[in-house]
């Protein structure tokens, strides 16, 4: 019976398959393969190349940098995303709206999707340095008297990376909120109107609600990528606030030891994993409940 | 209607890639040399990491010459220091070396030589010509193999903003004690360090660090010597007056720094002077040869080496760039049209008159430079050696058992 | 919308606040790209000093005309473009026909396949870009076109496949199959009827890949020896920190950038990335 399904299925969906194939060759080919070799060679020892070895992680763990980074990570991670997701929301909802200069807003929330990472990091340099704008305005407007050191590490390093981070993301968040902003019928909305209820208790009890998937996707896209988050700490705050994608780089062409340049990626990867994981699963039980 | 305006976006878009792609591939590029489209001349494929007015002179004073004389077309291509093992790296594990000769910054090269990346070429000892200075010579052996030809010497220089010297009644430092008073100086004038050193943890801080330590007469791969005790004290002494910057003023933000007048005194290689004053326009700010410490100065002796990487297609035509690179010729043209110091001592040259102050700092720096060990293991050095500024002038740990603890990772590194 | 109700607080600060909350984004959004303009467009002294004015004080051409004279631009903004937009073709190529066969899949299988695309991109590009640009070298695509369209389409690829399978998620069956009952053969109803329809939905994925890819920087990196694109030869000035020729290099970055993302945002309306959404 096996041998009849096999075969049958192949020629019903020749078509599909033959669609399917360049996409899942590639991806296969480009990404599973290397992922896979770099996971390997995490648990190989740099010496004798030999496999089965928690060295790396073993000396990764001990490196103060590294926990400093994944501190560093977290902290990012959650502030930008909370930050990223209010303020995204707020604006598809203003989108909403027809006003005048829709369009052109719209067009100029899109330019940060283009402009390189790299790019961006260097010119907010100019903002955030010892003799940079945003001191300077508060400078001028008397606020202080003595440059900040924004790139000192601490809170104030993870909040401008934040905000760094914000600008380029915000769009992108605000358009995958947008489209499912507007797919919700306007009955919904007329619903509610004859209900009486408030500008605030509509948001709450009918738009956030029947919004929740589009929240989902946003936050996991965006998770995964702000965990991953690479040139905006390097250019602004160098090596004194590490986050894991930067110390694995560091590991692999300062200390050229790409074996636990390898660690440091995997264990990025796991952390990714979990997050969405354990997310996935509170929404789902969310679901179950209702 | 939309469909058509999309399709004809479309078909717009193909057409033009199209033509770029059959423009790209016939039209002969202006910019870089070489288009293997003669028959003759073979074409030699070298890399450096020069900035814009560098390879400007390369182009127009040093390579005709070369090509004329062996019918050669030098094919140029700029690459970064840091960037340069891995481009071989992966090149040499492809199995398909596209480079035949190279020209490295000397700090760089334990990377290579430890992944096998480059020809031996201690068969050549003899081309170097005698005129060479020796210390250049040895910063290419390795285990007492040959694996770089020098190229040309260079040294960090002291550079100091003259006018904001001038407003606080100070002088440049010419000792520790001096150096402490002016960082404490600015600190508690300007409410803000003034005075930055390359504490970004890599390469520029281990530079740094060997200076200071070597000025105490410690040595740096034995890190817990009575001048290395000295240096590190001195250093977290010095700390809390140093400018913000530190932490991440590293070869190339440092001039940026000293520029828009955010640190007043710091050390960098002399292409900062291009940066700086002749791009920048900012004469105020000048250089001197730097401090002394406690037991003599000493400054890294920098500088740039020869490489033939493995697999190189035209080895015996690179080996005779090289040799042209160390001739007398070039290197005079090194120094009158780059301002670089010579390698060799029979090579003078007159530098621009705005480039002789600085040019007689690097100099007087280069008298008392001195070359870091070349050991395979360097990469655990610049660590443990970091790691030590980190945890002691950075966190405020003890100075001796803090190194102690670093001398033993340097015997385990020696010993691997 | 909602009838007001005397009570309703939250209508009357959003109505205050809703201009100068337009105005601060717009602020905010705009502040990077004026400073690349600025910086690119200022003398000196404007920039190198302890207290940068904000407005242009002392205009000069001359970091622009430096970056036309020196030739270094023409070669790489070429070399992008070709690459951006091949990219971008030969992704919907691949992507648009494996997305509608995911899209029309049981929704188990459904789930899993877009939760495998997205593994690909949970690993920082650091830890893979070194082992494929091995490979591509040794297939002989250093400084090619081609070992760059091939390295970016690895990139874009699960990323344009999540937003078409949601695209033709919002194109119901019920579609070709009235077409095939017309007596259209299968792949004729994908091109006479789906197709068409989701050519919007394209486009909106088309231009994301083409912006990423024009942005592109890892493996340029990695695979190109002598012929630069324009964001490594940004990076080169950046590295050996000429700033003012940086600015204007980032600034012609970002004008196709803007060129593009104003002529496609009418198309960022509802329904192509909203499938997407209800997936």
């Amino acid at each position: 019976m096996l041998k009849n399904f096999g075969w049958k299925t192949i020629k019903k969906y020749k078509l599909e398959i033959a669609m399917l194939t360049p996409l899942v060759l590639y991806i296969i080919g480009l990404t599973f393969v290397p992922i896979f070799n770099t996971i390997l060679m995490s648990f190989q020892d740099p010496l004798t190349k030999e496999f089965g070895t928690l060295d790396n992680y073993k000396y990764i763990f001990g490196r103060p940098e590294f926990k400093d980074a994944f501190k560093n990570t977290l902290l990012i991670t959650a502030i930008g995303l909370t930050l990223e997701m209010t303020f995204g929301l707020i604006i598809a909802l203003m989108l909403m709206k027809k006003f005048r200069g829709r369009g052109l807003f719209r067009a100029v929330l899109l330019v940060p999707l283009g402009v390189p990472t790299l790019v961006s990091a260097v010119m907010l340099t100019y903002v955030f340095n010892t003799n940079g704008y945003l001191n300077e305005l508060l400078y001028r407007l008397n606020l202080i008297q003595v440059p900040i050191d924004w790139a000192g590490g601490g809170m104030k390093t993870i909040l401008m990376i934040v905000v760094a981070d914000m600008w380029k993301v915000t769009p992108m968040i605000v358009l995958l909120l947008l489209a499912g902003l507007e797919s919700i019928s306007d009955d919904v909305y007329e619903a509610s109107a004859i209900d009486g209820a408030s500008t605030w208790q509509t948001f709450w009890n009918v738009t956030l609600p029947l919004l929740k998937p589009s929240i989902t996707i946003a936050l996991i896209l965006r998770a995964i990528d702000a965990f991953r988050i690479f040139e905006l700490p390097m250019v602004l705050a160098g090596r004194s606030t590490p986050v894991l994608s930067t110390y694995a780089y560091q590991e692999y062409n300062s200390y050229n030891n790409p074996y636990t340049s390898a660690a440091g990626s995997t264990i990025l990867l796991v952390l990714i994993l979990i997050f969405i994981l354990g997310y996935l699963f509170i929404v789902e039980r969310e679901k179950g409940v209702k | 209607m939309k469909k058509k305006w999309y399709a004809k976006l479309v078909v717009g878009l193909l057409s033009a890639t199209l033509l770029l792609a059959g423009c790209g591939t016939e039209a002969t590029e202006p910019t870089t040399e070489g288009d293997n489209q003669s028959q003759e001349p073979t074409t030699l494929r070298i890399s450096m990491g020069l900035g814009e007015s560098e390879w400007q002179v390369m182009k127009e004073k040093v390579f005709p010459q070369f090509e004329q004389e062996h019918n050669v077309k030098i094919e140029a291509v700029q690459i970064e220091a840091a960037d340069l093992p891995k481009k071989l790296e992966s090149m040499d594990a492809a199995g398909k070396m596209e480079l035949d000769l190279f020209t490295q910054d000397n700090m760089a090269l334990a990377p290579l030589v430890e992944k096998g990346l480059v020809e031996d070429l201690s068969g050549y000892r003899d081309m170097i010509p005698d005129e060479i200075l020796p210390s250049l010579t040895s910063v290419g052996e390795f285990d007492d193999k040959l694996y770089f030809l020098p190229y040309r010497p260079n040294v960090e220089i002291t550079y100091y903003n003259e006018t904001k010297f001038n407003e606080a009644g100070l002088t440049p430092p010419t000792n520790w004690d001096e150096l402490l008073n002016v960082a404490k100086t600015f600190k508690e004038k300007e409410g803000i360090g003034r005075v930055a050193i390359k504490g970004t943890l890599d390469g520029n801080t281990t530079v740094h660090l060997y200076d200071f330590i070597r000025s105490a007469g410690g040595d740096p791969m034995v890190l817990n010597d009575e001048g290395s005790v000295k240096a590190y004290t001195f250093l977290q002494e010095l700390y809390p007056y140093l400018s913000p910057d530190t932490k991440k003023a590293d070869w190339n933000t440092m001039n940026q720094y000293l520029a828009n007048e955010s640190v007043y005194l710091g050390q960098n290689w002399p292409f900062g002077v291009n940066v700086i004053v002749k791009d920048g326009g900012k004469e105020e700010i000048k250089a001197y040869h730097g401090w002394e410490g406690p037991v003599k100065e000493s400054h890294v002796l920098g500088g740039e080496v020869i490489g033939i990487p493995k697999g190189s297609p035209n080895a015996d035509l690179a080996m005779e760039f090289a040799a042209y690179l160390m001739s007398k010729e070039v290197q005079e043209i090194f120094v009158s049209e780059l301002g670089w110091p010579a390698s060799r001592s029979d090579a003078y040259g007159t530098v621009a008159d705005w480039q002789k102050p600085y040019f007689e700092a690097v100099d007087q720096a280069l008298a008392t430079a001195e070359a870091r060990p070349n050991v395979t293991y360097w990469a655990d050095v610049e660590k443990a050696t970091n790691d030590a500024f980190r945890e002691i002038v950075m966190e405020g740990k003890p100075v001796k058992p803090t190194l102690d603890k670093y001398h033993d990772v340097l015997e385990v590194a020696k010993n691997k | 919308m909602v009838k007001g109700q005397e009570n309703d607080r939250l209508a009357k600060i959003i109505r205050i606040l809703f201009w100068p909350t337009v105005i601060m984004v717009l602020f905010f959004l705009l502040v990077p790209v004026y400073i690349m303009v600025k910086v690119s467009l200022s003398a000196p002294e404007d920039i190198l000093t302890q207290h940068p004015p904000f407005l242009i004080h002392n205009f000069t051409w001359d970091h622009w005309i430096k970056v036309f004279e020196s030739g270094n631009l023409w070669e790489p903004f070429k070399k992008s473009f070709t690459v951006a937009t091949t990219t971008t073709i030969l992704a919907i190529m691949i992507a648009a026909p494996a997305s509608y066969v995911i899209s029309r899949m049981p929704k188990k299988v459904k789930y899993i396949t877009i939760l495998t695309l997205f593994l690909t991109r949970m690993f920082p590009e650091v830890g893979i870009a070194l082992p494929i640009s091995v490979k591509f070298l040794e297939l002989g695509l250093l400084d090619t076109n081609l070992g760059l369209v091939l390295a970016h389409l690895a990139k874009e690829l699960p990323f344009i496949a999540w937003i078409l399978v949601g695209t033709f998620e919002t194109i119901p069956r019920e579609l070709e199959q009235a077409a095939m009952v017309d007596g259209a053969s299968r792949l004729t109803a994908l091109t006479k009827v789906v197709f068409p329809i989701s050519l919007s939905g394209i486009a909106v994925a088309a231009m994301f890949v083409w912006l990423d890819s024009w942005n592109e920087f890892t493996y340029a990196l990695y695979l190109t020896l002598s012929d630069r694109t324009l964001p490594l030869q940004t990076y080169y000035y950046i590295m050996r920190g000429d700033w003012f020729q940086s600015a204007a290099y980032a600034t012609i970055l970002t004008i196709p950038v803007v060129i593009v993302t104003f002529f496609l945002q009418r198309y960022l309306k509802s329904g192509y990335l909203s499938g997407a959404i209800k997936g």
